[in-house]
């Protein structure tokens, strides 16, 4: 799954969490199809395989636990959030490991019928760990030593350390049917194309480069505040639309009637539509601009970088992107409110083209008669990469580009896509990278900024900044994590191996008729809620 | 044409084919990154994973060895699996065929049934008003951009006046003749648009060609109607630079369009080749581009064939 390393829970959060109540909601209507409008080919529907974030299986594989629309876990197929408090959380080894214990929910079944049983966690486990399975994500699988089953209903996971993002790696993305996989090559089997969870809806047909159709699972465990079934549509259709101005005239037809994480000028072009809604909420995902510290590059001088990040005015970027996203000054954006520290110190330099000026003057970089800066005959020239074809992020370059301009730094684009744009992302092949990363509820920042982070592609590292993530990312008590994230917010703002720029905003494009729809802020999807979702008939139809 | 000629040219393609693939392995090679790069970056697979990771998909033996292996394993109808989805290449590739096959060859007889035409009637009327508005149409067809142009026609058939659908192959669970015609409708257009202008322009060239010259004023001579002389003797004289064009283009039939597949969400086999190009799935490229390779080879064949047909001056021995 799709950044899956950075996507973490604090348990802190995840003790406060429990399903929230709904008040008295108008009487929900059942049946529907609903079409679903999404930007990507589908290269598997295995959460474990794919490459990009899994709508279509949230929908139809279910984890123990699940992120809910406030970036909290509450319990799927486990009956409880494990925690301290309520014995779910135990250390061990002497305070230097824990054994997280999962109580299951009865009477859940598979879509075939089969019953769920601890024997399916312990399988997923096994599964994912194993190395002839080729995963793009098998998160979390190394920190477990052992796994006990001492009941079809209760699984005891023994981790090597205290893993306090325990809640947001295999468990969560989704078990797999044993009575299906076992003995099976899971690289190639059917399972890829036709996975069977115990979710909402079941696959009941994947069209390579077209669509998926999901069906209503008749027996889904889960019910409504009336004690009805769920879900209460009784078909999705999921469609691939790689154009985002063909997603758009779809949705206007009418024959998209939601379309997920819609780009900031597609949203633009749909407000004010007839009968379409754009419903916004967080996101954890931020957009940066990251400099490439290569052991020759001029950006290791901290004045340059200092101004370089004085120089971007976060509301022109904001204003290009239809207003949606909010300007931030730390990684750990304000949604994280455990977490995030909003004061100055912890915060990059605010806008200030003419303190950037000055700084690059009395730092010895001279304008030329051309209007760009040099220094010791080197001129100040740098590229700056995105990853090319998307939108927004093309935009965002472009304003920067011009911002660098007016303090004299000529920026050139040299932009990317697929494996190119990852290769120079991940080994630094870059001068200045616009880009973004989302994550669930409370990110491990060192797989990021750590010196030995595995998507560290700057050259950045600080022994300082070392100390003060692993204090943060091994505790699971508040107020130290609280200081150690506050250390590391400061520590940030000061060297600046990146520029925090905008907190993004998740935009669905709906219909007015699609009711109950909230957005997921987590990579998990909108598409974890669909099971309250429904839709109301047209117009003018009869009921 | 004898059949020892045509034995000859078949034969000569393995060489060729061989040469063709021999280059596309180094080419793909060459590109930045592979195919385990999402692997490498993810902190959760260890080394020994990786390594796995490795043989399994043969990445860990020397190129050299990786291509001979290819090549075995071609010769014997193998394809391999497709890095990104585990599935057969063939089956990746079988699946996407109809619908590329349907809209290339859709657009293909669409831009011939109205090239051929205004290629005649251009060079017939030329410099009357005829001329100068299908001229300038033709122009008008070669600039516009196909992204742009589609955008349009959605707007307007699909949005505006409601009678084709904004998008897509089939309606899901309905299909029928009528609906897939309807999807077809809009990608095919767009897609001739441009090959009609540029065939009519090469016809129309040809034409003039033809009409300026001695045999043409002797069977005009001889009391032959003008259509007769504009089709039998002019036309089919033009023909034989079309063929050659057209030729290149059938390759491009079953090699997909990109753009036109993006915009109608067409499940083609361009779309299949760019995803595969972005996470350097090597299997599926090289079974994509030999596929290609080997249309684009057949193609000139037919071509040669074609002229031999048209123009019984040409013989192979």
């Amino acid at each position: 799954m799709l950044l899956a390393g950075a996507l973490m829970l604090a348990l802190a959060a995840a003790a406060l969490a429990e399903p929230p109540a709904d008040a008295a909601p108008p009487e929900p209507i059942r049946g529907g199809t609903l079409t679903v409008g999404l930007p990507y080919d589908i290269d598997t529907l295995n959460v474990y395989s794919t490459a990009e974030l899994g709508d279509v299986e949230a929908a139809v594989v279910e984890g123990l636990l699940v992120p809910d629309e406030h970036a909290r876990y509450v319990p799927a197929l486990a009956t409880e959030v494990p925690t301290p408090q309520n014995g779910g959380i135990q250390l061990t080894g002497g305070g230097t490991a824990m054994r997280v214990v999962y109580h299951l929910r009865p009477g859940v079944k598979w879509h075939d019928g089969v019953a769920f049983t601890s024997a399916d966690v312990k399988f997923t486990w096994e599964t994912v760990r194993d190395p002839r399975f080729l995963a793009e994500s098998k998160d979390g699988s190394q920190d477990v030593t052992s796994i006990d089953t001492p009941d079809d209903l209760t699984v005891v996971v023994n981790y090597r350390a205290i893993s306090p993002a325990f809640a947001s790696t295999l468990f969560t993305f989704g078990i797999l049917p044993r009575h299906l996989l076992e003995g099976h090559d899971l690289n190639h089997d059917v399972y890829n194309q036709k996975p069977v969870g115990t979710g909402p809806f079941k696959v009941s047909e994947f069209r390579r480069g077209q669509y998926v159709v999901l069906d209503r699972n008749p027996f889904y465990w889960r019910r409504d505040e009336r004690g009805g079934s769920l879900p209460y549509i009784d078909r999705v259709i999921f469609k691939i639309i790689p154009s985002s101005n063909t997603l758009g005239a779809l949705i206007r037809a009418g024959e998209v009637l939601l379309a997920p994480r819609i780009p900031y000028m597609l949203a633009k072009q749909l407000q004010g539509a007839r009968n379409i809604e754009l419903v916004s909420g967080p996101s954890l995902g931020w957009i940066h601009l990251d400099f490439g510290l290569r052991p020759e590059s001029r950006l290791r001088d901290p004045v340059l970088r200092r101004a370089i990040a004085q120089a971007v005015n976060r509301a022109a970027l904001v204003k290009a992107a239809g207003g949606y996203p909010q300007p931030i000054g730390s990684p750990i954006v304000p949604l994280l409110e455990a977490l995030h520290d909003a004061s100055p110190e912890a915060s990059a330099p605010a806008y200030d083209p003419d303190a950037a000026n000055q700084a690059l003057d009395a730092a010895g970089y001279r304008r030329g008669a051309d209007g760009y800066r040099s220094k010791d005959g080197v001129s100040l020239n740098f590229w700056i990469t995105t990853r090319s074809g998307e939108i927004d992020g093309e935009i965002g370059e472009q304003i920067i580009m011009a911002e660098l301009k007016a303090i004299g730094i000529r920026v050139s684009a040299d932009n990317k896509t697929g494996i190119a744009y990852r290769e120079a992302r991940y080994h630094g092949d870059f001068d200045l990278l616009y880009t973004r990363w989302v994550t669930a509820a409370d990110p491990v920042y060192s797989v990021f900024y750590g010196s030995h982070g595995p998507l560290n592609g700057q050259g950045y590292a600080s022994a300082q900044l070392d100390a003060a993530l692993e204090r943060m990312e091994t505790s699971i008590e508040p107020a130290p994590r609280r200081d150690a994230a506050s250390e590391v917010q400061r520590i940030l703002a000061h060297d600046l191996p990146a520029v925090p720029l905008l907190n993004m905003v998740s935009i669905a494009a709906k219909t007015r008729r699609l009711k109950n729809f909230t957005i997921n802020p987590t990579n998990m999807t909108d598409f974890a809620g669909i099971a309250r979702w429904y839709l109301e008939p047209p117009a003018g139809s009869v009921p | 044409m004898s059949l020892q000629f045509l034995l000859r040219r078949l034969l000569g393609m393995v060489p060729l084919l061989l040469g063709i693939s021999l280059l596309l392995f180094v080419i793909i090679h060459l590109a930045p990154g592979g195919p385990l790069d999402a692997y490498v970056d993810n902190p959760s697979v260890t080394k020994e994973a990786l390594e796995q990771i490795k043989v399994a998909y043969g990445l860990d033996q020397p190129l050299p060895v990786q291509y001979l292996k290819w090549v075995k394993s071609m010769a014997q109808g193998v394809w391999g699996y497709s890095i990104r989805s585990g599935r057969p290449v063939t089956q990746e590739i079988a699946e996407r065929l109809p619908a590329t096959l349907l809209l290339g060859g859709t657009s293909l007889a669409l831009s011939m049934a109205l090239a051929l035409p205004i290629g005649v009637v251009t060079a017939a009327l030329r410099r009357t008003a005829w001329d100068h508005v299908l001229t300038f149409l033709s122009f008008a067809g070669i600039s516009i951009p196909v992204f742009w142009l589609a955008l349009m026609m959605q707007l307007l058939f699909a949005i505006s006046l409601g009678w084709l659908p904004v998008a897509g192959y089939e309606t899901i669970g309905a299909g029928g003749l009528t609906d897939r015609l309807a999807h077809l409708a809009m990608p095919a257009v767009v897609l001739s648009l441009a090959t009609v202008a540029a065939w009519s322009r090469y016809l129309r060239a040809s034409m003039v060609d033809a009409l300026g010259q001695d045999y043409v004023r002797t069977a005009y001579a001889k009391g032959h109607s003008a259509t007769g002389v504009l089709i039998k003797h002019a036309l089919r004289n033009a023909l034989l630079p079309v063929v050659t064009v057209v030729s290149m283009e059938m390759a491009g039939l079953i090699s997909g369009a990109v753009i036109t597949e993006t915009v109608f969400a067409w499940p083609g086999i361009g779309r299949l080749f760019v995803e595969s190009m972005d996470g350097r799935d090597y299997p599926v490229l090289m079974g994509l581009m030999m596929m290609g390779s080997a249309a684009l080879v057949f193609s000139n064949l037919a071509a040669d064939i074609v002229y031999a047909l048209i123009d019984p001056r040409i013989r192979y021995d």
